[in-house]
């Protein structure tokens, strides 16, 4: 590595007042977009790459990385504040930063994902700077049996995802998977479930589905919670006086924080899997490991970091494989590349020997927009944690507009509004009988992947799936889905142990 | 309690109508085209599904079967209610349904009301419903909240959302 080149790169980046400028407008962008939800940090990119045509390669890039982190960071806001995640990676975060809203705590339920999206990103870029050859190496061995193997490892997740039943969680899980079979079969075309409607031949779209499970099943049941007399107007009566974690917190998270930027790096690095499958691996596998997992769920911060962290951890993985290989990890790294091409550079392996600086400069771009998003979080949460004192008679019909305007922004359809309200339905009966929603989510983002990579395996090999047994990293993800099922299931009777010896949950 | 009211019951009656509508899949898979000379059909995979759904679905099922005939007594004072489905006794659940019809109705009108028009009425009748009686708060928050959203999804992000009736509004916008 020339470590001269390096700072030399990082030095131009940050004292140049461009790219510091656009880098803080894309955070700006990218955290207010991310917050809506329906709209993704992919569509931010999206949208802004035509105002970057007339500018150089690194505040151009500064910009979309800045929408980028952002984004990510944005989409936990929602999901913590009215549970509804803003983007699909942050449907994870809901889990336990929900909770802590609804105990009085949005405020350090931002914070901690504001610092956990800042240090998951950082060491995100950090990764990227040192390793990216080698993990790009690593990756770029992922063949359909190891993609398979994969998904079924996201899949293992489930378990400890499922709440008090696991039949139940299962049953979600497998109902995800089927709902994932609805439309053109992608191998040979063929139809299914179709029932004549058009629309669905490309099946149900993922984000109204995602915003019909947890916004408006919450309107719903909020609604329904009012009329009954049950629900109570939080009120923000928590004091915010440092818009950063405090120290005893920071110490009680920092594992999380850093197993989760981590294992989003990582995870970020393989393409085709994204921040949407990390945070959820990233949750499992801090709550495994956790001396108290039967917390996990009631809103600890914890969770909030494992998921969050791993988010943007995912944001400097996804670059790996962009700048070392061509190949974008993820759709906004996919964005991302065309910008490159516009700017006449193709990243792949000839970029590391023929635009070392530009590479460097793009580190350097990555860990500034990280710093933007800590800048614009910090300027935000106390604005953004007032959310919740506004009057819930009038916050569930906002949701309700805001959200199905989301879910018609995807793909402009009706059809998506209809799918979104049919979901809004069912995600609402099954929370009234205690079939949780995450493994229905999670199966809705590994199904195809499953699907794909199982059928495509399978040919390949002319029937013989046992041929899986040649492929050692496939095996290592098979042994490491079956110890963390055990583990889950493990942990899930020692949460029911202790919660029918009536400990209390931590409030 | 009754047996019939408890969550256990509930859980047995939807283990039931899960495993109808598991046959009903797994029939519609297997009329699916069939490819010659393909290893996976493409009724494979959702079969499978429909086989790992079923077989919870017994688990469930022979649970609920346990917990009614063995461990529960009859009107069980410590049995776990299951959530009541009548609108006229449970009246949050029947403005829930209400809702649902409303969001129903929305979908219907989307496109010749226009997201505006269609957000703002359908904002006045839930908060009014769920008890916000206040009508200037509950007018200026319906219409402006929709109308911000339009115009930021409109201008700033260049997604074109159907304005229905009110299209002039757009002819003006777009004039100024």
């Amino acid at each position: 590595m020339d470590w001269s080149l390096l700072f030399q790169s990082y030095g131009a980046v940050f004292s140049s007042v461009q790219v510091l400028l656009m880098t803080l407008l894309g955070a700006m962008g990218g955290v207010l977009l991310g917050a809506i939800p329906g709209m993704t940090a992919t569509m931010g990119v999206a949208l802004l790459i035509p105002f970057s045509y007339g500018m150089d390669l690194i505040p151009s890039i500064g910009l979309l990385l800045g929408i980028y982190c952002g984004g990510m960071y944005g989409g936990s806001i929602s999901a913590i504040l009215i549970h509804a995640p803003g983007t699909p990676s942050a449907a994870a975060t809901l889990i336990d930063g929900y909770p802590m809203t609804k105990n009085g705590q949005a405020g350090k339920a931002l914070s901690v994902a504001m610092f956990a999206s800042f240090c998951g990103g950082i060491i995100g870029a950090l990764i990227m700077t040192f390793l990216s050859p080698l993990v790009a190496k690593v990756a770029m061995k992922f063949t359909s049996a190891e993609m398979l193997m994969l998904a079924f490892f996201g899949l293992s997740v489930i378990v400890s995802i499922s709440g008090k039943s696991i039949a139940k969680g299962l049953i979600s899980a497998f109902f995800g998977l089927l709902l994932c079979t609805v439309g053109l079969d992608p191998t040979y075309s063929v139809k299914r479930y179709i029932f004549g409607m058009k629309p669905l031949l490309s099946g149900f779209s993922f984000i109204p589905t995602l915003i019909g499970l947890f916004a408006i099943a919450e309107v719903i049941a909020g609604v329904e919670r009012i009329i009954n007399g049950e629900e109570t107007q939080m009120k923000n009566s928590e004091k915010i006086t440092n818009v950063l974690p405090d120290g005893k917190t920071i110490r009680q998270i920092w594992p999380n924080i850093l197993s989760g930027g981590i294992i989003g790096t990582f995870i970020g690095a393989i393409p085709g899997a994204g921040g949407d499958i990390a945070v959820f691996v990233s949750y499992a596998f801090n709550k495994s490991f956790s001396k108290h997992p039967e917390k996990w769920g009631t809103g600890i911060p914890n969770g909030v970091a494992a998921t969050e962290s791993a988010n943007n951890g995912c944001s400097g993985g996804a670059m790996i494989p962009l700048l070392s290989l061509g190949v974008p990890g993820d759709a906004v790294t996919a964005v991302l590349l065309g910008a490159f091409i516009m700017k006449g550079i193709q990243p792949g392996p000839m970029m590391y020997v023929e635009e070392l600086p530009t590479v460097y400069r793009v580190f350097a771009a990555l860990m500034l927009a990280n710093l933007a998003m800590l800048l614009v979080g910090c300027l935000g949460v106390r604005l953004f944690a007032k959310i919740v004192s506004v009057e819930k008679k009038m916050l569930y019909p906002i949701i309700l507009v805001v959200s199905l305007l989301g879910a018609f922004s995807i793909n402009k359809s009706v059809f998506d509004v209809g799918v979104c309200v049919l979901f809004g339905v069912v995600g609402w009966l099954m929370n009234k009988y205690e079939f949780p929603l995450s493994p229905i989510l999670l199966a809705l983002i590994l199904g195809p992947m499953c699907e794909q990579n199982f059928v495509r395996f399978v040919d390949l090999n002319q029937g013989n799936f046992w041929e899986i047994l040649h492929h050692p990293i496939a095996i290592g993800f098979f042994v490491v889905s079956v110890a963390t099922i055990v583990f889950s299931i493990f942990n899930q009777r020692k949460i029911n142990r202790l919660e029918s010896q009536g400990v209390p949950e931590e409030k | 309690m009754q047996k019939t009211k408890t969550k256990a019951f509930s859980n047995l009656v939807i283990s039931v109508l899960l495993l109808a509508f598991e046959i009903w899949a797994y029939v519609q898979a297997s009329g699916f085209r069939q490819v010659k000379g393909a290893y996976v059909q493409a009724s494979t995979f959702p079969q499978i599904m429909i086989i790992g759904m079923a077989i919870f679905t017994v688990v469930l099922l022979v649970q609920s079967v346990v917990k009614l005939a063995g461990q529960m007594k009859p009107d069980d004072p410590n049995a776990e209610a299951a959530p009541s489905l009548n609108p006229i006794k449970n009246k949050g659940f029947g403005a829930a349904l209400l809702v649902i019809a409303l969001c129903v109705l929305y979908v219907a009108l989307f496109d010749s009301l226009g997201y505006v028009l269609v957000s703002a009425v359908i904002s006045i009748v839930i908060m009014w419903l769920i008890g916000k009686r206040k009508p200037v708060t509950v007018i200026l928050v319906s219409v402006l909240v929709p109308l911000v959203m339009w115009f930021i999804f409109y201008k700033l992000l260049t997604v074109n959302i159907p304005m229905g009736v009110l299209q002039p509004l757009r002819d003006l916008v777009d004039r100024i």
